[in-house]
């Protein structure tokens, strides 16, 4: 049994051996001379003579960020929320690459296009020569990690729960390019629409009950931790798949059945898209007997402002409290 | 035209194509660069072209090179270990066992890093050398065993551990870029600290086969023969099968499963300069490492976006692997 057990256990030799022998070709493993350290790390040392060290933020996954000392002139945006809040911020001008998804605002066409959201190109990235990287959730994080591992600086952001972690994240965006003042600003503004609906649509009597279609593929909807969620509860109504304690999820046909929603908010990407939505709903979802299939609520909402985590969510606010509550914004009866 | 000189030829020719191709790596991506431009970084350096050229792209091909290499001789080995041309790392489970580590880990959020190895890298590496282990335990008859035993115990294994990874990660629906990497293998986050770690071992497989290829010579005519003839065979075996399972866990933990390179490539080298152990190693090692580095090469060019290595070792692989055979006979 012995010896059994013995010869068995041969084949992980190596492994006891990996122990004593891998620990030196990590000192030999041929950095090249171009990795330099990177830029921010030298800020340790003074300037003027004063000891100033670098600022040390946290980025959205907790790690430690040196704040560079300059405004970041050639910024790499890993998103496309990332990209929308950077423009409005100003800094579409300091871009230098984006995703291929990122196509809103207009400015965003002419910017070098580094891959996708899940597949970056680190070596595109790497030519574009940042000074600052932002990733955000939804990136690998081994891509990131690969990116920072040439010396570039990367700030990772973190999507927060509902609406109001848009200001945070704004705010991060803010310090992390130097423009703290823009960010504020920003946020205020954004406040100050959100706010308004707020306030309009505080004591509504009657809250319908709001069903959110993902178009595409079945019935798709968001759960209650989805932004979207604390979207609709802002504009006054309520979300029939508030329950699922999940972001995106398959609704099952009995159920919208059963909760009969009021009002179906459409996110598609085009008219065209929405009016195809509205049809499928109609005749192929077999969901008609629904009150606001028969009585035709039935509203579009854009795909791309409701699915970013970007200052646009204030427009799908907006336009669902509009569409849910017209008496109170002085339209309609 | 004698054996000895197409032999010549052979190694000739597979060397060029090796540096060939690692000089395309060198020159192609998706940032247009040219051959002026690598001279020119000779004599004035420039950060953001020293970082594509070197840490990028070299670092990427001498890493698909080193996993080639390592496949392709874990391949040969296990082919002559089980005198069956249709063995490679997989039969013995040991690079589903690899990937099951990896997934695990992802799963656990396991996130250490050490010797080069991400955390996932050393589970992989840990869990591929554990399965084999396990297998090697579970055919063991009364002390002794059967290659037979240990052929279908390593299948069973293998897709025991498969059926385990697709499980996790069907559990994590964020992790689709995962599952593609550690299920169809790329190189695209390769590093220096991967080389680093990869290559000591490599060389030393390599060194300890191409000592023991005269036994492995005498395995192929048989157990007994080769008993006979002074080959230590129980001792062969183990020390053979450790190599080889050591090999495609090091390949699985730096690039995910990258199939047909195994299989195929030794089959090629065999067809070209006969069976021959103590040529064999060696020249399946650079066939498979120049065979990873081209197939990198279209992995990453064919498409705007990168296709998993995997897709192309296979699609490539397998067509020319039957051109060979029908050729021959």
């Amino acid at each position: 049994m012995t010896r059994r057990i013995r010869s068995a256990l041969f084949p992980l030799l190596p492994i006891l051996a990996a122990g004593l022998l891998v620990v030196a070709p990590r000192q030999s493993g041929a950095r090249t001379p171009s990795v330099v350290p990177s830029e921010h790390g030298s800020f340790a040392k003074t300037k003027n003579g004063l000891p100033q060290g670098p600022r040390v933020i946290e980025d959205g996954l907790g790690r430690p960020f040196a704040l560079p000392r300059h405004p970041p002139e050639r910024i790499v945006s890993l998103a496309p929320n990332v990209t929308e809040i950077l423009f409005a911020l100003g800094l579409g001008d300091r871009i230098v690459g984006v995703t291929r998804f990122c196509d809103h605002p207009s400015g965003t066409a002419s910017v070098r296009k580094v891959g996708g959201l899940v597949d970056p190109n680190i070596e595109i990235v790497r030519s574009l020569d940042p000074d600052l990287v932002i990733g955000f959730r939804g990136n690998p994080l081994r891509v990131l990690d690969r990116i920072a591992k040439l010396g570039l600086p990367v700030f990772v952001l973190d999507i927060g729960e509902g609406l109001e972690a848009l200001f945070p994240l704004i705010a991060k965006l803010g310090v992390v390019t130097r423009a703290e003042d823009r960010a504020a600003r920003l946020s205020a503004g954004l406040i100050e629409r959100v706010e308004a609906v707020g306030a309009v649509t505080a004591g509504v009597e009657h809250r319908p009950r709001v069903f959110v279609l993902l178009y595409g593929q079945g019935l798709w909807t968001c759960g209650g931790q989805s932004y979207l969620d604390d979207l609709i509860t802002r504009a006054g109504a309520v979300n029939v798949a508030s329950g699922l304690p999940k972001k995106w999820a398959l609704y099952k046909r009995e159920r919208i059945l059963k909760d009969d929603p009021e009002v179906i908010f459409v996110l598609a990407k085009s008219e065209a898209d929405f009016a195809a939505a509205r049809d499928w709903l109609r005749r192929k979802a077999r969901v008609e007997s629904a009150d606001a299939v028969r009585t035709g609520r039935v509203h579009h909402l854009d795909e791309d402002a409701a699915s970013r985590f970007g200052p646009r969510l204030v427009d799908v606010l907006e336009s669902m409290a509009r569409f849910l509550h017209p008496e109170r914004f002085g339209e309609g009866t | 035209m004698t054996a000895k000189t197409g032999r010549r030829l052979f190694w000739a020719l597979l060397i060029l194509l090796a540096a060939a191709g690692l000089l395309l790596s060198l020159l192609t991506g998706p940032v247009k660069t040219t051959a002026g431009d690598l001279l020119r970084l000779v004599r004035h350096h420039d950060q953001v072209q020293a970082a594509i050229f070197f840490d990028l792209r070299l670092s990427r091909a001498v890493l698909a090179f080193l996993v080639g290499a390592a496949l392709s001789l874990s391949g040969a080995i296990l082919q002559g270990y089980f005198r069956n041309p249709m063995a490679d790392p997989f039969v013995v489970g040991v690079s589903s066992g690899a990937s099951l580590g990896a997934v695990a880990a992802l799963s656990l959020g396991v996130g250490v890093t050490a010797f080069g190895f991400s955390g996932q890298g050393l589970m992989a590496f840990a869990s591929g050398l554990g399965i084999v282990s396990l297998v090697y335990l579970l055919s063991l008859r009364r002390g002794d065993f059967r290659v037979e035993t240990l052929l279908l115990t390593g299948i069973a294994a293998g897709a025991l551990a498969s059926a385990l990874t697709s499980f996790l990660l069907f559990m994590r629906s964020d992790s689709f870029d995962q599952a593609v990497f550690w299920l169809l293998g790329s190189f695209h986050l390769a590093d220096w600290a991967q080389v680093g770690a990869v290559a000591p071992w490599f060389a030393l497989c390599l060194l300890l086969a191409s000592w023991l290829a005269r036994d492995m010579n005498l395995l192929a005519l048989g157990d007994e023969t080769a008993q006979a003839l002074g080959c230590p065979v129980r001792r062969v075996r183990k020390a053979f099968l450790a190599i080889a399972s050591l090999l495609a866990a090091l390949s699985v933990s730096v690039s995910g499963i990258i199939g047909f390179v195994g299989l195929v490539v030794p089959h090629w080298v065999r067809l070209l300069i006969g069976p021959d152990h103590r040529r064999l190693f060696a020249a399946s090692s650079l066939a498979g490492g120049t065979f990873l580095v081209y197939c990198d090469l279209l992995a990453r060019t064919l498409l705007p976006a990168e296709l998993p290595i995997g897709v192309i070792t296979a699609a490539v692989g397998a067509p020319f692997f039957l051109y060979l055979l029908h050729r021959k006979r």
